[in-house]
């Protein structure tokens, strides 16, 4: 108790520093409101129903095209690594494609999908999938040959060998890779919400920006980024629970 | 079946090595060899010389190129549960638990639920691990983890095992250990095994026969017996007997190790 | 797996380039959809060629990646002295650790409108934006490769008479030298996105703020000669990162194998 007092002091001495800091007139309120005051609009965003609005779409258009993502990623890896004929044809056009800065695709899926929902899951979804793929692609193909000449030898088919060895075989990197996806989901979610459309939390960070409703603004910042990191620690729970084979 | 129906037949097997840079190497040129059932049949060799690689094509992981290999009269043309096969890096499956991974092989067979839990049971007894069945291969110890492959290969019973220096990774008292085990399991249900090894001691212990390969491409350049009275144990290290095989044998292996590491520079 | 040499191998990935484009061509031209969807490949290569020769394409590249750079020296820089500093020195370690283990897995994308506010919308915001993207992974990487030095080489060090200072700059740095790099390898492509959201927020001249401004103009081949110029860029600017760490851990083992 008293370790984990100790451990999580240096924010409690950062909250005090932006309460005080406008109270005496060291900054500006306006930039930077009392964390007191945020907390009071965050509470009325709350009771107002806008929080949990334009949360739950953000969350659901998230969700959508993170899953997606995953879903397929990890089919066109393991395929991918599986059948030589695919591997030589699609490989190149992932290296090649992996390290393009994925937000530039944002107008382009805007254009296609349009404003609403429809744009921001395929952000999502186009910005996940090429990790997910390569992820998947490395560990199908860093799995041992000799645990697939074993499984062989067991009596299993290539398909078996497929579904039970491989798949989990490449668990770990695919979970990893699943780790970075959901990094980049909140990037392209929340940057795809702030540029066009009107819900999600994105949006509202913005309408409140753009209103002068700084307190607000900075209460929705907050909370997407308690949002992203409570998403990342359960994940990572979720994580260790898959991969407890491990030491 | 008719002629030859019984053990391996190795006929004049060739292998190409083809690396992903650099030109094509023979690893393995006209390779004829033929395994008595219920043999015990060390394959001995530098490292290099294409053991492995001939253990690999009678396992069927491998297309062989040029030349056959039957088992009981039938040709090898992938892999199957009648050759069980024993890697050095055990190769079990970390997800699995010790159980799960004894059950495995079982469950591909098709095996009834209970009839399955039983005999892997008795496995685990039979390389004395009933009281980790529960645990993950990461929590076990080399030797212990080459018990687990052992009994999974055992599990769906094959005719053949196939053993890759199996023992290789273990230090030399645990594989003292396992060479005791080994010996007892091949008395309680004899197989035809293919053990392949750089330890000459090792070869001459385990062993009812030994091909010496030469360094690469390999052919077989000598069968030695190696043949010991019935029911011998580890004494048996001690006798003149096995030091003059070992002796012999060494004596074969030697030039093959240098020319060995000659081509390698 | 299947058996094919190098050359075959790189040959065949190109004939699958070469054949993506050829798809994206046909589908454009076959009016399944329309121009403004998906303009032909050739079309928008064209404006690619042109917007390049008119010098407008290059300066707006130019500009977003001066603002990824900027930013990303800025977040590295800081990044590697945290993050050394706090591997070795217990109070610094106390007070950032809280602060990186919930600012690393934050989507700090959503302080766009609170650096608009405090920096407002041009060069210094955008690139403080990037700064502040691209810090966490640094610090992460490098307090791991400074925490991970090996303890023999620390003491031979120490018995060959090395100070404190020198042990720092001599051994810990650069033995470190690997994960960091990996934490720069991280920090890049974050840059790079980081840098285009924020001119497309922000707006201003740039990549970014281009496409926005193409998007909205429904001009469709501005915004997919954007993309092929950003997407080329990115992945020069990821090979020059590769081959940067080749160069500089020669005497790294991993450089020998593979």
């Amino acid at each position: 108790m008293k370790a984990a007092a100790l451990r999580y002091l240096p924010l409690v001495l950062l909250a005090i520093v932006w309460e005080l800091a406008p109270r005496l007139h060291l900054v500006d309120a306006s930039a930077l409101p009392p964390l007191t005051a945020v907390a009071r609009s965050w509470f009325s965003l709350l009771v107002d129903g806008d929080i949990l609005f334009n949360g739950v779409s953000s969350l659901l258009n998230l969700l959508y095209g993170l899953i997606g993502a995953i879903v397929v990623g990890i089919a066109l890896g393991v395929l991918m690594a599986w059948y030589p004929t695919f591997d030589v044809f699609a490989t190149p056009l992932v290296r090649i494609s992996y390290p393009m800065p994925k937000s530039a695709l944002i107008p382009v899926m805007i254009l296609w999908f349009g404003l609403g929902a429809g744009s921001k899951i395929a952000s999502v979804f186009m910005g996940c999938l090429l990790p997910v793929i390569l992820s998947t692609y490395n560990g199908a193909r860093g799995i041992e040959q000799t645990m697939i000449w074993s499984a062989r030898a067991l009596g299993a088919s290539r398909w078996q060998v497929l579904r039970e060895i491989v798949l989990p075989g490449a668990m770990p990197e695919i979970l990893a890779g699943v780790r970075n996806a959901l990094a980049l989901s909140f990037i392209l979610l929340v940057a795809a919400e702030l540029l066009v459309g009107q819900r999600g939390m994105g949006y509202l960070i913005s309408f409140l920006g753009d209103g002068g409703v700084y307190d607000g603004m900075f209460a929705a910042v907050l909370t997407v980024s308690a949002f992203g990191f409570f998403a990342d620690r359960c994940y990572l729970l979720f994580m260790r629970w898959m991969l407890q084979w491990r030491e | 079946m008719g002629m030859g129906g019984s053990g391996i037949i190795f006929d004049e097997v060739c292998h190409t090595y083809r690396p992903r840079r650099g030109r094509p190497v023979l690893a393995l040129d006209k390779i004829s060899l033929d395994v008595r059932d219920r043999e015990f049949l060390a394959l001995l060799g530098p490292s290099g010389c294409g053991k492995s690689t001939l253990l690999y094509l009678l396992g069927g992981f491998m297309p062989i190129e040029s030349g056959s290999i039957t088992t009981h009269g039938k040709p090898v043309t992938g892999p199957g549960p009648d050759r069980g096969i024993v890697f050095q890096s055990f190769a079990l499956f970390p997800w699995k638990t010790v159980r799960q991974n004894v059950l495995y092989g079982l469950e591909k067979q098709g095996m009834p639920r209970a009839e399955r839990e039983q005999r892997t049971k008795e496995l685990l007894e039979l390389v004395h691990l009933s009281a980790f069945a529960d645990s993950y291969p990461s929590q076990l110890s080399g030797g212990m983890k080459q018990r687990v492959a052992i009994a999974r290969t055992l599990a769906v019973d094959p005719g053949i095992l196939l053993m890759d220096e199996p023992f290789g990774a273990l230090d030399a008292q645990t594989r003292a250990l396992m060479h005791e085990e080994l010996l007892a399991i091949m008395q309680r249900s004899p197989k035809t095994v293919v053990f392949v090894t750089h330890d000459v001691r090792e070869a001459v212990y385990l062993a009812d026969r030994v091909a010496v390969m030469s360094a690469r491409p390999g052919r077989i350049k000598e069968i030695v017996s190696t043949e010991k009275p019935a029911g011998a144990g580890s004494e048996f290290l001690q006798t003149p007997e096995f030091a003059e095989k070992v002796e012999h044998l060494w004596g074969l292996v030697r030039d093959e190790a240098i020319r060995a590491q000659d081509a390698a520079h | 797996m299947a058996r094919m040499n190098p050359i075959g191998r790189n040959l065949l990935g190109w004939v699958s380039v070469v054949v993506f484009l050829a798809a994206w061509e046909i589908l454009a031209r076959s009016h399944v959809f329309t121009e403004f969807l998906l303009p032909s490949f050739s079309a928008s290569f064209e404006r690619l060629v042109e917007d390049t020769l008119s010098g407008e394409l290059l300066r707006n590249l130019g500009l977003t990646l001066l603002r990824a750079f900027a930013g990303f020296a800025m977040g590295a820089v800081a990044g590697v002295v945290i993050g050394v500093c706090m591997a070795r020195m217990p109070l610094v370690r106390w007070f950032f650790d809280p602060i990186v283990s919930i600012g690393l897995p934050m989507p700090k994308i959503a302080f766009i409108p609170v650096f608009i506010l405090w920096f407002g919308v041009f060069d210094e915001s955008k690139i403080l934006m990037v700064a502040f993207n691209a810090l966490f992974p640094v610090v992460v990487a490098t307090m791991a490769g400074a925490e991970a030095v090996d303890r023999v080489m620390i003491w031979s060090a120490r018995s060959l008479g090395a100070s404190p200072r020198r042990l720092l700059f001599e051994i810990a740095i650069p033995a470190a030298l690997p994960e960091i790099f990996t934490g720069l390898q991280i920090a890049m492509p974050i840059a790079l996105i980081v840098a285009i959201v924020s001119e497309m927020a922000m707006g201003g001249e740039g990549l970014g703020g281009a496409l926005m401004t193409q998007m909205r103009f429904a001009d469709s081949r501005g915004v997919f000669s954007g993309i092929l110029a950003i997407g080329i860029a990115g992945s020069l600017v990821v090979k020059a990162m590769e081959l940067i760490r080749r160069r500089l851990l020669v005497w790294h083992q991993e450089t020998q194998s593979g």
